[in-house]
């Protein structure tokens, strides 16, 4: 085939009339990597789409509002940026790192003094795995309030709720990987949480733990969750997650709809008859059934090409992300304290944020109350949310009880943290952060 | 006839992959149970009963215990707080053991005396023959309830936690 037979056949095909990257792109291997045309038509907007392995996560068009900053705030989106964030990093970290009590600490420290940005990478990816916690913390609060959850979104909530207790157990077995005494003691209190489960308590933490203390079985098995097993279960999730997003379309009052109402709810204008001549009074002419006046509404179309609008913003919002963690890796060192000691607890003794509103519980209640029965309670409630709220309502005014339950819970949670966080010093006894700050992360 | 032949092959992936999920579950749990023999268990000689003074506390790390002489009684007791597992040291100047991670309290005998902790803490077995103390660490009894008040006095000094 020529390259006028070619161009004939794709006129809106935009490729450079000559030079080097003219025959570049009419080659015949750029035209089987790169199928799709670069036209900015609505045509070449959708084929763009259809023609990008990348691009198919996305839906072709979507609602104009889902533009608009203020929709979701993009927090979906930067949790899904900080995975790949973390992946990235992590591949670089698990060049260096071997999961054993006896060299673990050692390549911390060489991560310190040998390698090439070492350091960098492993504070980028200490940051990322805190930013991702909030991200996905705030993402369901946003989902809550936007009544996101509902029909037909009801599995995809359950789905995200599965996702939140991943990067949960990330940021858990992740957290024991530098074997210093920091992650030893949190993990030690964590999975001797475990032990208080009725029944089968013993034998789950025996399981998890490979012993009956963190050891190199524990190390062990640690990593090839944090490195396997999670991010095989998360990568998958998120597709599904993505995908049931298209498929139950956004969750945004779609303008179409609301003019639509807002056009059949309106008294119809008197043709020809002046109102004034009849003062506020209508003539009856007759009933129409409102079935046969909605059957004559049209959609409004008000959806934008995602490409380029919406990946434009994403991509913006990707850099923006890696920037931040970035500029925190620079900032910020991640701690590393001394060489894990099994016979030497350090004081205080504190879990990073994430984890403080439960251990603040467990100084208050029993470890049953506190560390099983509340976090799997709530856990519990989440997961069955959308189907225990079956008002179809979003907006927060035809919601009350659940938008007053829910915020109830987060303002605990909230204050609970803080609390944990920046209120605790050794022996968990109340320290105020302006006299000293026992702040882990 | 043939409609039971074809429901029974309708079923047999099912049951396929039940056996599949079941294999798979107890692999798994093969391979993260404990490996027999972790749970330690030698019997550790702390030496003669003499060296341990009047309402002291000897650590032993190759035990992850301590010996104490609480009121003249000899008890040997497990450094693992029995609320979270954090190690749970003597504090001298009080004379009581203090938890630093969630403010738990023992006596000299590892009787509960505030905080979190569900029960006392745990104790060794402790044996004195021919003048030589030998502790069994592989028979853990779990500590004595929280009612208890057998070694209990007040602080002597200041708590190193409070």
């Amino acid at each position: 085939m020529t390259n006028e037979t070619r161009d004939a056949l794709e006129p809106d095909v935009a490729t450079p009339a000559s030079g080097f990257l003219a025959r570049v792109q009419r080659s015949d291997a750029w035209r089987s990597m790169f199928r799709h045309p670069q036209l900015d038509t609505p045509r070449g907007r959708a084929l763009q789409s259809f023609s990008n392995f990348f691009l198919h996560l996305y839906p072709v068009k979507v609602p104009a509002r889902v533009l608009r900053l203020r929709y979701s705030f993009r927090l979906g989106f930067i949790a899904a940026v900080l995975f790949a964030i973390l992946t990235l990093t992590g591949v670089y970290l698990m060049f260096v790192y071997t999961p054993s009590p006896s060299a673990a600490y050692g390549d911390m420290q060489h991560l310190k003094t040998s390698v090439g940005f070492g350091q960098l990478i492993r504070n980028v990816h200490r940051w990322s795995a805190h930013l991702m916690v909030l991200t996905v913390a705030l993402h369901m609060v946003r989902v809550f309030y936007a009544g996101a959850y509902k029909k037909p979104r009801e599995f995809n909530w359950v789905i995200g709720v599965v996702l939140l207790l991943i990067t949960l157990g990330f940021s858990f077995t992740g957290y024991l990987l530098p074997w210093d005494q920091l992650s030893y003691w949190a993990v030690t209190v964590g999975t001797n949480l475990v032990h208080y489960v009725p029944v089968v308590g013993g034998e789950l933490q025996n399981l998890l733990i490979g012993g009956d203390q963190i050891g190199p079985s524990t190390l062990l098995r640690f990593y090839a969750l944090h490195v396997a097993v999670l991010p095989s279960a998360l990568g998958m999730l998120i597709a599904i997650h993505i995908w049931r997003v298209r498929k139950d379309g956004f969750a945004v009052k779609r303008a179409s709809v609301g003019a639509f109402e807002e056009a059949a709810t309106a008294p119809p204008a008197l043709p020809g008859a002046p109102a004034a001549l009849y003062g506020d009074r209508t003539r009856l002419l007759g009933v129409v059934d409102r079935e046969s006046v909605t059957a004559e509404e049209r959609a409004v179309d008000d959806t934008v090409f995602t490409w380029p609008h919406l990946v434009a913003r994403h991509v913006v919002v990707l850099l923006g992300v890696a920037a931040l963690v970035l500029a925190l890796g620079v900032a910020f060192v991640a701690p590393l304290r001394g060489l894990a000691n099994p016979n030497v607890t350090p004081e205080p003794s504190k879990a990073p944020w994430y984890f403080s509103a439960l251990q603040e519980l467990l100084s208050h209640f029993d470890p049953l109350v506190a560390g099983i029965l509340v976090p799997s309670g709530i856990v519990l409630l989440l997961l069955l949310l959308p189907y225990m709220d079956r008002n179809p309502a979003t907006e927060a005014r035809n919601r009350k009880v659940a938008v007053l339950v829910f915020s109830v819970l987060l303002a605990a949670a909230v204050v609970l943290t803080v609390i944990g966080t920046l209120f605790r010093g050794p022996g968990w006894t109340f320290v105020a952060p302006w006299t000293h700050l026992y702040l882990e992360l | 006839m043939e409609q039971n032949r074809r429901q029974f092959l309708l079923s047999g992936w099912k049951v396929g992959g039940a056996v599949l999920i079941g294999a798979a579950v107890y692999t798994a749990y093969e391979a993260l149970r404990p490996l027999a023999g972790g749970a330690g268990g030698t019997k550790l000689t702390v030496g003669s009963p003499d060296t341990f003074a009047k309402n002291t506390s000897t650590y032993f790390p190759e035990g992850r215990l301590y010996v104490v002489n609480a009121k003249g009684d000899l008890l040997a007791l497990s450094q693992k707080c029995p609320h979270l597992g954090c190690q749970v040291p003597f504090c001298d100047s009080s004379g009581r053991f203090e938890c630093p991670c969630h403010g738990s309290i023992f006596d000299i005998g590892g009787e509960y005396i505030t905080g979190p902790a569900p029960r006392g803490m745990d104790r060794y077995p402790l044996d004195v023959k021919a003048n030589t103390v030998v502790v069994d660490t592989g028979a853990l009894e779990a500590g004595p309830d929280r009612g208890a008040k057998k070694y209990f006095a007040p602080p002597k000094g200041p708590s190193c936690i409070k």
